[in-house]
């Protein structure tokens, strides 16, 4: 059983002048066995700090870790049973790729046929078989990952702890190895955190996803419930690409007053937003979800409004429409056959029913 | 026109460069070719450009009249320990400053390297009096090697070379269950070869050449370094030219040597922290 908890951790630094720098203030979640787990947010909101303290590289200012069933906050990286995949991949550079594989395995005093049997292994999984004898600057980037992967697999971890592993790779590289991290991951049957900035490799690797913001969890759900009911605007805007569209409303009995238009409001969500009558909220719609007129099968035409478009970008599958409403821009996801060029003055068709709405104050989503 | 400012700055340059080459090179050329001549020609201490009479005579008088050899054994055992003692421990100092986080660090490299401040001089009688008085260890190797067995310069190149290595490899290592020492042994060390080598030279090259401390601590006649002994044998026969020219030259082409042939490190070691990575 290789769940992993953090019980109310904090992690601060202290810089030079002696200030004291929150990098994880208060983190509180449960990793379930065999889950693959995705912590993602902007660079610096401390995703590497709190897989450093799962790993046992640093250590919480407060707060227990919990590993399986044990406490480890005093273990030693190597008694945690856990390995780690590097950003840069922190491959030995004067030894060669056998030596990387088996380094672990000899500091752990395991006898030779097994490491011998343990790196044959992964080098066969991970295509390695042919360099072994290499060393880590006579490989390619794609090459190196995979055995910084290969260094981890031999160890035969409970937890699998990955730092941007693919950030250094790329774009075609990145996805397929995406792909192979997933495969992977199902083969191993093992317990993966995974930290990344990139909120489309979270997507489609986590089962569930951590956003953080300034060393703070913002939310904890799947892709799917991420995407559809985010908590805040943070995570609103951070997943999702183009992102979430904010608007600012204004409640007026069953309706929202945007600036050129008014939408009668269904009847949940009137109920809803009552407590909000005659107070400015703001109203969050994804690019999706705003329609051309002209190419809206199956939507609810009931809300439209007229606006004029500023530019257009042609992606192939689909087109980016430019518009403004108030002093905002607002980006429209629209079928490549809308038909839509700068300049054109039209109407647009807004699916309220997955709008969300959020509180300009705290940014909160107003829940019911 | 810049080109032309160019080239005029680099004609200047290179003219400096010449007449420097030229102020360095002729001390040395006279002392090998003083070593190389009767002494007759050259006992009027004016030698001339060309040997006038070659001969390898100052050499043998020289030998003969000291324990030249014996010195040169003492100058590569004590320049040999040094560098032994600074590239181990030097090493081992700066990788700790510059990768292990313990309290005080910052406070305890900042006070090691105050102490570059201060003169040699300064510290060269109560260095002495500490030696010779209260560890009795005067006229010995331990007396010669113990105050430079590690020299917070080392320290400080060794923790700006140490800081430019991953620290990632460090983790790494951490979490592939190697010891504290086998991660600085096995990880570190092999990483910082080409700055340990700088080191290892700069650190020969200046025991070889260092005088005064052997001079003061150094009795007798066998405990000497070669450098001391140099100055002893200038003392005693200062009307033989030759001979001293010879010995200098003894002590000194080793040196010229191994400069030679590790020019590359050298230079290396010139640039050594100034460039990262
Ligand atoms: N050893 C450290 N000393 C001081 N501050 C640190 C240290 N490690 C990380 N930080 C700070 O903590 C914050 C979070 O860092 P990190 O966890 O690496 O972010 P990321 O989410 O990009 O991985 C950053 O602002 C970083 O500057
Ligand atoms: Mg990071």
């Amino acid at each position: 059983m290789a769940r992993v908890e953090f019980r109310n951790v904090r992690k601060q630094f202290d810089d030079q002048n002696k200030q004291t720098f929150t990098a994880v203030a208060g983190s509180d979640f449960v990793i379930n066995d065999k889950e693959f787990v995705v912590f993602v947010g902007p660079s610096g909101c401390g995703k590497t700090t709190s897989l450093r303290m799962i790993a046992g590289l640093e250590q919480q200012t407060s707060g227990d870790i919990v590993i399986g069933e044990r406490i480890v906050n005093n273990l030693h990286p190597k008694d945690r049973d856990i390995a780690m995949v590097f950003q840069d991949y922190a491959l030995y550079p004067h030894m060669t790729i056998r030596e990387n594989l088996s380094f672990g395995l000899k500091n752990l005093k395991k006898p030779k046929a097994y490491i011998e049997q343990k790196v044959q292994e992964a080098a066969s999984i991970l295509g390695l078989d042919d360099m072994l004898e290499r060393k880590p600057r006579e490989l390619s980037g794609g090459q190196r990952q995979r055995v910084a992967l290969g260094r981890a697999i031999v160890r035969d971890p409970q937890v699998f702890l990955f730092d941007e592993p693919l950030s250094n790779l790329d774009a075609k590289l990145r996805i397929q190895m995406r792909v192979e991290l997933g495969e992977l991951h199902k083969r191993l049957g093992a317990t993966i955190v995974y930290v990344t900035h990139d909120q489309v490799e979270a997507m489609t690797l986590g089962e569930r996803i951590v956003v953080m913001n300034k060393g703070v969890i913002q939310q904890v759900a799947s892709p799917t419930e991420l995407y559809a009911n985010p908590r805040n605007m943070f995570v609103a805007g951070f997943i999702g690409s183009p992102a979430m569209n904010f608007i600012d409303a204004r409640v007026e009995e069953e309706r929202i007053r945007i600036d050129g238009a008014e939408f009668v409001l269904s009847q949940d969500a009137a109920e809803g937003l009552k407590s909000y009558n005659g107070r400015e909220i703001i109203l969050g719609i994804r690019p999706e979800h705003i329609y051309g007129e002209d190419f809206a099968p199956g939507v609810s035409t009931e809300h439209q409004m007229q606006a004029h478009i500023k530019v257009v970008e042609h992606l192939g599958s689909e087109n980016l429409v430019y518009f403004r409403i108030g002093s905002r821009t607002v980006t429209a996801k629209v079928h490549p056959e809308t038909k839509a060029y700068s300049n054109l003055s039209k109407q647009f068709i807004f699916d309220l029913n997955k709008a969300r709405y959020f509180d300009p104050a705290t940014e909160e989503r107003i829940d019911w | 026109m810049k080109t032309r400012s160019k080239t005029i700055f680099l004609l200047i340059a290179a003219a400096c460069l010449i007449v420097w080459s030229i102020v360095t090179i002729i001390p040395l050329y006279w002392m090998l070719v003083g070593s190389v001549q009767d002494s007759a020609a050259t006992a009027s201490f004016r030698p001339s450009m060309l040997p006038e009479a070659f001969s390898f005579a100052p050499y043998e008088r020289f030998f003969a009249k000291t324990a030249a050899w014996r010195w040169l054994l003492n100058s590569l055992f004590i320049s040999s320990v040094l560098t032994i003692t600074n590239v181990f421990f030097a090493s081992l100092a700066g990788y700790a400053f510059a990768k292990l986080k313990f309290p005080g660090s910052n406070a305890i490299f900042w006070v090691l390297l105050s102490t570059m401040m201060i003169p040699a001089q300064v510290t060269l009688i109560p260095l002495y009096i500490l030696i010779v008085n209260v560890f009795n260890l005067g006229d010995s190797y331990t007396a010669i090697i113990l105050p430079t067995a590690i020299t917070v310069g080392n320290i400080f190149l060794m923790k700006q070379y140490m800081s430019s290595l991953p620290t990632s490899l460090i983790h790494a290592a951490r979490i592939d269950a190697c010891s504290e020492f086998g991660i600085f042994w096995k990880v570190i060390l092999p990483l910082a070869k080409p700055g340990l080598a700088v080191l290892a030279i700069f650190t020969f090259v200046a025991s070889w050449n260092e005088f005064f401390w052997p001079f003061l601590i150094t009795n007798s006649t066998e405990m000497r370094t070669i450098q001391v002994g140099l100055a002893s044998f200038v003392f005693a026969e200062s009307t033989d030219f030759g001979a001293i020219m010879a010995g200098a030259s003894v002590g000194a082409l080793p040196m010229l040597i191994l400069f030679f042939s590790l020019q590359r490190y050298f230079l290396q070691g010139i640039t050594i922290g100034a460039v990262k990575g």
